[in-house]
């Protein structure tokens, strides 16, 4: 039974000792590091420390050094976005976007070489389609501002010291730091240059613009709800423009669906919505608005459906008013429709 | 024969051992296998270590918990509305470490007003070192967008440092969880704590924004700059949020600043245009006194703003600022 020599035993004996003793150092430090356990650790993920979150890519999208704007400089390293960190850039304005199928921000700070106090930030939004650019440009649009008539379609406008415009998919914004003319001028001169190099993979058609356009719109007037149009999930891509209809500013809105029975039962839906959160109908004095009109809260709220349109018109103050814009537009509507088929 | 019938012994015996130690490896391999939990202990909030945000708030004091001061000039308007209050001296005592708390969540220009302006700060800070003879001023903000081009594109660092303050930008450090005794969000979340941790008083100082998400912006929402983490998941519950905030954080003084109201397209602004004058800036020991007369300066009512009768509700504060006796005066 003997199995080696005394020599041989006393080696056997000392590598054993040894890997004795490198377990016990294994489980020493197996045991020293649990007694650190933390368990927050392995807690549901609720929040993750700075260094973990999310950063700005710098090193992904379009060059946009190539719209640096003439006597101006790089400020920043160009930054870029997509739907998940959105909201480190623009915080509780990018839901807006994300309602309107955002998918891509890159944006950049130039500086004056002259006067380095006079910078402005480019932002170059990809919203995937024209129609979505037009949205978040329709929806954030400013009032009494001039024009750039260079563009065309001209979604753009410029104010004291800035620059707003659509090219196809994209929806530009280019803020300055002051409303210094000699900031502002700059750019508004580089605002084509931007159109131009910006890739464009579709025309920026809207068919529905044509439908709301009239001499007494209010310029500028018009915007798209991709969603929630009036606070009724119902009613989707609907676009609306402000008119004046003898003195007085009323909202008129269409929204094409998928067929005439679509249109039908999306405007009863709407309806039916009105008069449930407390509308009450009222006559009309256009036989073709019979049962349309609704008053909600002393607003004036119309619905009807003219082949693949819904069209109405939304808080007018007074009645008759309101009868003859959605008269006017109901009949266009129509005429549209009728083309259509 | 006998060394070989050895040489047999040993084979066996050695053929024996290796079967035992395979044995013995596969059944502590199937033991380790069948206590194994892939997802690890289901893990418990780590009570031991969330902080509470301390009390910063002074006694109210009848007639001089809220003034409103009318006039074209920020730095003005503020050294009267708190004179009204009774004095900077009465909030911040000679010795002490204030911490104030501007918005600066965006790296964007003064003069867009979606962040405090720095001239109305720096005037704050000078309040507080100079005639209140504070030890020191901390002035700090979590911007989500880089802190560092936040604070310098506002012109708030410099404002600060120039006036004395010292500008704290946030630091994984300088974060700590705490959870919201009876409430639903705040559970667990990192809170910019240190710097409260530190300050004997705390006063917040925010602009006037309409905002996408919860219509208004004005002392209440500021808080939010204390949040860690992804707190973009917050704005599905914005309301709640905000409720929430008012009720973590009691300060010491809130400053609302409606000189020049940004009334749409907030709460980043970008145009001029989106920006009215309403020369108005209002101080209150009741953050919700305050935003609800702020309100009043978009357009709005309290009941516009459902985050304020939730802030009411559980008690921190009032809607009715008109029950507080509001103190108003004009600076030309």
């Amino acid at each position: 039974m003997a199995t080696g020599t005394p020599r041989r035993k006393a080696r056997e004996s000392v590598i054993s000792v040894c890997l004795l003793a490198v377990l016990f150092l294994i489980g020493l430090g197996v045991f020293l590091k649990q007694s650190r356990y933390d368990k927050t650790a392995f807690a549901p993920p609720t929040a993750k420390p700075l260094s973990q979150q999310p950063q700005p890519s710098t090193t992904a999208g379009p060059n946009l050094q190539v719209f640096t704007p003439n006597g101006f400089k790089a400020l920043s390293e160009p930054e870029f976005y997509g739907p998940d960190d959105l909201y480190e850039k623009i915080n509780g304005k990018a839901s807006l976007y994300l309602d309107s199928n955002f998918r891509r921000l890159s944006a950049r700070r130039f500086a004056s070489i002259d006067s380095p106090e006079l910078w402005a930030e480019l932002y170059i939004y990809d919203m995937g389609t024209a129609r979505n650019a037009f949205a978040v440009f329709s929806l954030q649009r400013r009032p009494d501002t001039l024009d750039l008539f260079h563009f065309d379609p001209s979604f753009a406008y410029r104010t004291e010291n800035a620059v707003y415009f659509t090219t196809g998919p994209y929806y530009v914004e280019f803020v300055g730091s002051s409303e210094s003319p000699q900031l502002t001028n700059a750019l508004v001169a580089a605002a084509p240059g931007i159109e131009k190099a910006l890739p464009l993979d579709e025309p920026a058609r809207i068919d529905e613009l044509g439908l709301l356009e009239a001499e007494n719109m209010l310029p500028g007037s018009i915007k798209l709800n991709l969603s929630n149009a009036f606070g009724f999930s119902g009613l989707t891509d609907t676009f609306s423009a402000r008119y004046n209809i003898g003195g007085q500013t009323i909202t008129a809105f269409v929204s094409r669906r998928t067929d005439s029975r679509d249109a039908r039962t999306v405007a009863k839906s709407y309806h039916s919505f009105l008069i449930e959160n407390g509308g009450t109908l009222r006559a009309a004095s256009v036989g073709a608005l019979q049962g349309n009109v609704v008053d909600f809260y002393d607003t004036i709220e119309i619905v009807f459906a003219a082949g693949p349109f819904v069209g109405g018109v939304h808080e007018a103050d007074n009645q008759q008013a309101a009868e003859n814009l959605a008269a006017w537009l109901m009949k266009r509507l129509s005429e549209a429709a009728e083309r259509k088929d | 024969m006998s060394k070989q019938s050895t040489d047999n012994s040993g084979r066996r015996q050695f053929l024996a051992r290796t079967a035992k130690a395979a044995a013995a490896i596969a059944a502590a391999s199937a033991v380790s296998r069948l206590a194994y939990d892939p997802k690890g202990p289901p893990g418990q909030p780590h009570t031991r270590k969330l902080v509470t945000v301390p009390d910063f708030s002074v006694d109210r004091q009848p007639g001089q918990t809220m003034s409103i001061v009318k006039g074209p000039d920020r730095a003005k308007n503020l050294s009267r509305a708190v004179e009204l209050l009774g004095g900077i001296e009465r909030f911040v005592k000679p010795g002490e470490t204030v911490l104030i708390k501007p918005n600066v969540a965006f790296a964007s220009a003064p003069i867009l007003g979606a962040t405090t302006h720095p001239q109305l700060l720096a005037e704050l800070v000078r309040l507080c070192l100079q005639k209140a003879r504070a030890k020191s001023v901390y002035v700090t903000d979590n911007p989500i967008n880089d802190p560092a081009s936040c604070f310098m594109l506002t012109g708030i660092a410099a404002a600060a440092e120039q006036a004395g303050a010292k500008v704290l930008h946030p630091r994984n450090e300088l974060f700590k969880p705490t959870t919201l005794s009876g409430g639903k969000l705040i559970s667990n979340w990192p809170i910019l704590f240190r710097p409260l941790e530190k300050a004997d008083r705390l006063i917040g100082i925010a602009p006037v924004k309409d905002h996408h998400r919860s219509i208004a912006s004005m002392t209440m929402k500021n808080w939010y700059g204390l949040l860690g983490g992804r707190r973009n998941i917050f704005h599905q519950d914005i309301n709640t949020i905000i409720a929430e905030l008012a009720m973590m954080v009691t300060p010491t003084l809130v400053i609302l600043d409606g000189t020049q109201v940004m009334m749409t397209n907030g709460p980043t602004g970008g145009s001029l245009s989106d920006l009215r004058r309403a020369d108005t800036l209002i101080a209150s020991c009741d953050q919700v006194a305050a935003d609800s007369y702020g309100c009043t300066l978009l357009d709005l009512k309290a009941a516009d703003l459902p985050y304020l009768g939730k802030a009411e509700a559980a008690g921190a504060g009032t809607t009715d600022y008109e029950s507080l006796e509001p103190k108003f005066a004009t600076v030309t």
